[in-house]
């Protein structure tokens, strides 16, 4: 038999045919699939020892527990650390992801340290007698924030500046005695004091939650009060009356308010009914010890507690965490708002370690108008560094070397350390060392003199991670205890059985001005923020996972309005929009949801969100929100 | 196709999720991207082409204000314990049931990227790669190293963090013993900080998912389809319950509009 040239291309035809009936082509995709996973583009994963490591969280003052898995010196995974007397094995998700900050793109890595220190001398030495010094502490209580204030007790004019704190920082809400909890809008499920303590006492409470949106709080608490924006004041005082009432039973009916509000009209303001209200005052009068938390710490609130006799048994008094004696020469802490408007010359703002980001336009008013100097340690220009001549890089966590003052649910003082768990780069600014320069004091060994004072005091207890053993302070050396800190343990102040008593107090509302009985017509809506978290802590890219690729947490410049509302302002699902408050304007973008009440904006809480809106708690701010 | 074995003495591994416990946090997301090197959300991505193998959802009871009541949903692969879709469709054997713990896994390496897979979940709980996966520069060293990247192209999805069990298992097995429940829970479990998320081998009585199993208040998602699925939820509330029988995770069931009641 003759082959010919066709019968070769229909052999070569058919093979090819063939092979597709046969694994060899899904064979080379398999191959080619592996190829892939592997190819340059896709990171692999460093191997090398694993070990795990302890420190403390250092991203908000819960200052929770970390269980690091490192491989080699590398932490590739952080967790909760159970059994913890304070965080009881608890994380949140920015904690969880805090080993990513360190690569940030966002961050800052260098800064003209030299040049910032030169010019803020200089600034200093010129200051007129009624020109004013100061360092805004964001976060007041750490062994820096005594730094920043002896050395401002050795400046001229020097001043230190810390955010309002309930109870002016000296006391605790004890959750743990509490039967019932009133909350004024306070996020006490997400994110409120230690997380991990406050879940650990939640099961023994009733959660009344009063705001006007249901946040995640008021969607788990036992019964959410959806009240009117900015009547939270008014419910306080209906409350109280209802209470006052009860006390002098055949003194007559309920007083009225300092406006002259009946019981009916404040029932009106708060959008509830008097019905309402009185169940509420009389839950709380009944089911004791009772505890009122406001998100904004008003007086009326705090007012409430000392009526349902909170003070002693909810709200406690506790002892500070000892400090070298030579340190307390130091300047007293001051609030923000009972500075003169425009007194500051130099203002130093320090940004490492935020726990509440205050509106720009509440410090701009202090600094003088002609030139004043602000200078930020910050680990990026998200922040105050916008509005600032010199902006210097600082550590994040886990690289910082600080410790965390106690939680404002910790009823014992607490002394723990943020130890670095990665290497700082280098550039990084030290803002303490930084400050303490300019006044001659040296800071760099102020965390060991500190611990070494809690020895001397020989009170409390170390909590030790890796055991998870309570010890003794007074059965430890000073180098155990320093090295023990170090290693991720967990000072715990004894109980105060002095029996001093303590005068509880609590900072004026200095905001009035904000307060409006008639919406301005031009502002006809009330912005209310949200997710005040994120407003300038720094987040994981990993974060994405619930601000961009969920719908779980609303992202910055994202604003949800009522459909009714986003009607009559004519924007629209997904539309582009600008929001305007008597403080500037900004873009967002809109999402509808029939569960926010009409006439109210319920707005992402970034930096700039916070300088345009008021921070969290505070009275409403009036908005607008206009077709982009 | 594979389908689930039942030997005497394999583990069968399921979750028993407290909704009325879950405060949306996000933790167990995050936890699991950790976990699982998951990378950060390219800049086109959203909630529809985003890849998390666990997601908490917001549902309410489809009221207006201010009767609108919220809760929070964790929704991850639902690991079928009977006739997984998944695995009946995929034409390259890349999803197989693992008759030793009865978890649905899925092999990257086999995968083509068809998402037969995805349109059959009746979960919406697979997700497919888009992007080529990328880190920030210098947080790649931040990777789990018992868990590959998967390259663009592939369809991926929880298997109950696959890794710490075979981990778990070489331990236990160095130390002479089976594997048992402390040695091994999930990242999302773990870091779960209201205990919203517990897990358990359902073929063991005590276990909190085999408790969950019969529990008055408790549902699985889309139970009468028959795939069995190895997640139940727990709720005191009736209209969360109804979710199990919504069509899409985050919706509600048509019916509920208007309803709202509590079993208390």
């Amino acid at each position: 038999m003759n082959s010919t040239r066709r019968d070769l291309f229909k052999l070569v035809g058919g093979s090819v045919v063939g092979a597709f009936f046969t694994p060899a082509p899904w064979r080379l995709i398999a191959d080619s699939a592996l190829w892939s996973e592997n190819w340059p583009g896709i990171p692999r994963p460093a191997r090398g020892e694993v070990r795990t490591r302890f420190t403390n969280c250092a991203l908000c003052p819960a200052g929770c527990a970390v269980r690091a898995r490192c491989v080699g010196d590398q932490p590739v995974a952080l967790m909760g650390v159970p059994g913890h007397p304070l965080s009881h094995g608890a994380l949140c998700p920015f904690g969880l992801t805090a080993h990513h900050l360190p690569y940030l793109p966002s961050r800052l890595k260098q800064g003209p340290a030299k040049e910032a220190a030169e010019t803020v001398s200089a600034a200093i030495s010129k200051c007129g007698p009624s020109e004013q010094v100061a360092v805004l502490d964001l976060r007041p209580g750490r062994t820096a924030s005594w730094t920043y204030r002896r050395a401002m007790a050795s400046v001229k004019n020097g001043l230190y500046l810390a955010p309002p704190s309930p109870l002016g920082g000296s006391a605790a809400f004890d959750l743990q005695e509490a039967k019932t909890v009133l909350s004024f809008g306070a996020p006490l499920l997400d994110g409120w004091g230690t997380p991990g303590n406050v879940i650990a006492a939640r099961e023994n409470f009733r959660l009344i939650q009063a705001e006007p949106l249901e946040s995640r709080t008021a969607s788990l608490a036992d019964l959410w009060l959806p009240i009117r924006p900015g009547s939270e004041e008014a419910l306080a005082q209906a409350i109280a009356n209802v209470l006052a009432d009860r006390r002098g039973q055949g003194l007559g009916g309920a007083p009225a308010d300092s406006a002259g509000r009946g019981q009916g009209n404040l029932a009106a303001v708060t959008g509830l009914t008097e019905q309402q209200i009185t169940s509420v005052a009389e839950e709380l009068a009944h089911n004791g010890p009772a505890l009122v938390l406001d998100g904004g710490q008003a007086p009326a609130a705090m007012e409430l507690n000392r009526l349902l006799g909170s003070l002693g048994r909810t709200i406690v008094a506790r002892r500070e965490t000892p400090v070298p004696e030579a340190w307390k020469k130091a300047a007293p802490v001051t609030n923000l708002a009972s500075v003169p408007d425009g007194s500051i010359r130099v203002l130093l703002i320090d940004e490492s370690a935020v726990d509440g980001y205050l509106p720009w336009g509440t410090i701009e008013r202090k600094l003088v108008r002609d030139n004043p100097l602000v200078v930020t340690f910050a680990w990026s220009r998200q922040g105050y560094g916008r509005y600032a001549q010199y902006v210097l890089p600082t550590a994040v966590y886990p690289e910082v070397f600080d410790d965390i003052p106690p939680a404002i649910d910790s009823v014992a003082a607490a002394f723990r350390i943020a130890a670095p768990l990665v290497a700082p780069p280098a550039g990084m600014v030290n803002p303490s060392e930084f400050i303490g320069g300019l006044a001659g004091l040296p800071a760099k060994d102020a965390l060991r003199e500190r611990a070494d004072a809690i020895h001397k005091a020989g009170r409390g207890t170390l909590f030790t991670y890796a055991g998870a053993q309570s010890t003794a302070v007074r059965d430890m050396n000073p180098d155990d205890f320093w090295k023990a800190l170090n290693e991720g343990g967990c000072w715990l102040d004894a109980v105060d059985e002095s029996g001093a008593s303590h005068r509880f107090s609590w900072p004026a509302n200095a905001d009035d001005e904000k307060r409006s009985s008639a919406p301005p017509e031009d502002l006809p809506l009330v912005a209310i923020t949200c997710e005040t978290r994120a407003a300038a802590a720094p987040l994981s890219p990993l974060m994405s996972k619930l601000y961009q690729e969920s719908n779980l947490r609303l992202a910055a410049n994202h604003a949800v309005l009522n459909p009714v509302t986003a009607r009559a302002c004519g924007v629209a699902e997904g539309a582009r929009a600008i929001l305007q408050t008597r403080c500037g304007s900004a873009q967002i973008e809109i999402s509808l949801d029939s569960g926010v009440p009409p006439g109210v904006v319920k707005v992402a809480a970034g930096a700039g969100m916070i300088d345009l809106c008021g921070g969290p708690g505070g009275h409403p701010t009036r908005a607008k929100v206009v077709v982009a | 196709m594979t389908s689930e074995k039942k030997p005497g003495k394999t583990a069968r591994y399921g979750m028993m999720i407290d909704v009325d416990r879950c405060t949306g946090c996000g933790a167990c997301m995050v936890a699991c991207a950790v976990e699982n090197n998951i990378p950060p959300a390219h800049d086109g991505a959203d909630d529809r082409n985003g890849i998390t193998w666990i997601r908490v959802f917001q549902v309410d009871n489809g009221q207006d204000y201010p009767n609108r009541r919220s809760a929070f949903v964790p929704v991850l692969c639902q690991q079928c314990g009977k006739d997984a879709p998944c695995v009946a469709v995929c034409p390259q054997q890349a999803v197989q049931v693992d008759p030793a713990t009865g978890i649905v896994g899925q092999m990257p390496e086999r995968c083509l990227g068809c998402r037969y897979c995805m349109a059959a979940c009746p979960y919406h709980a697979r997700y497919f790669n888009w992007w080529d996966p990328a880190w920030p520069a210098g947080m790649e060293k931040t990777l789990n190293p018992d868990v590959a990247p998967r390259m663009r192209g592939v369809v991926e999805k929880c298997n109950f963090c696959h890794g710490r069990w075979h981990a778990a298992k070489q331990l236990a097995a160095a130390d002479g013993h089976a594997i048992e429940a402390v040695d091994y829970v999930p990242a999302c479990v773990e870091a779960c900080p209201t205990g919203a998320i517990r897990f358990g081998d359902l073929n063991q009585p005590e276990s909190a998912p085999a408790q969950a199993a019969k529990n008055g208040n408790c549902f699985r998602l889309l139970e009468k389809i028959g795939t069995e699925p190895k997640i139940y939820y727990r709720s005191k509330k009736d209209w969360v319950r109804q979710i199990a029988s919504a069509p899409k995770p985050g919706q509600i069931a048509p019916k509920l509009a208007g309803k709202e009641t509590s079993r208390g």
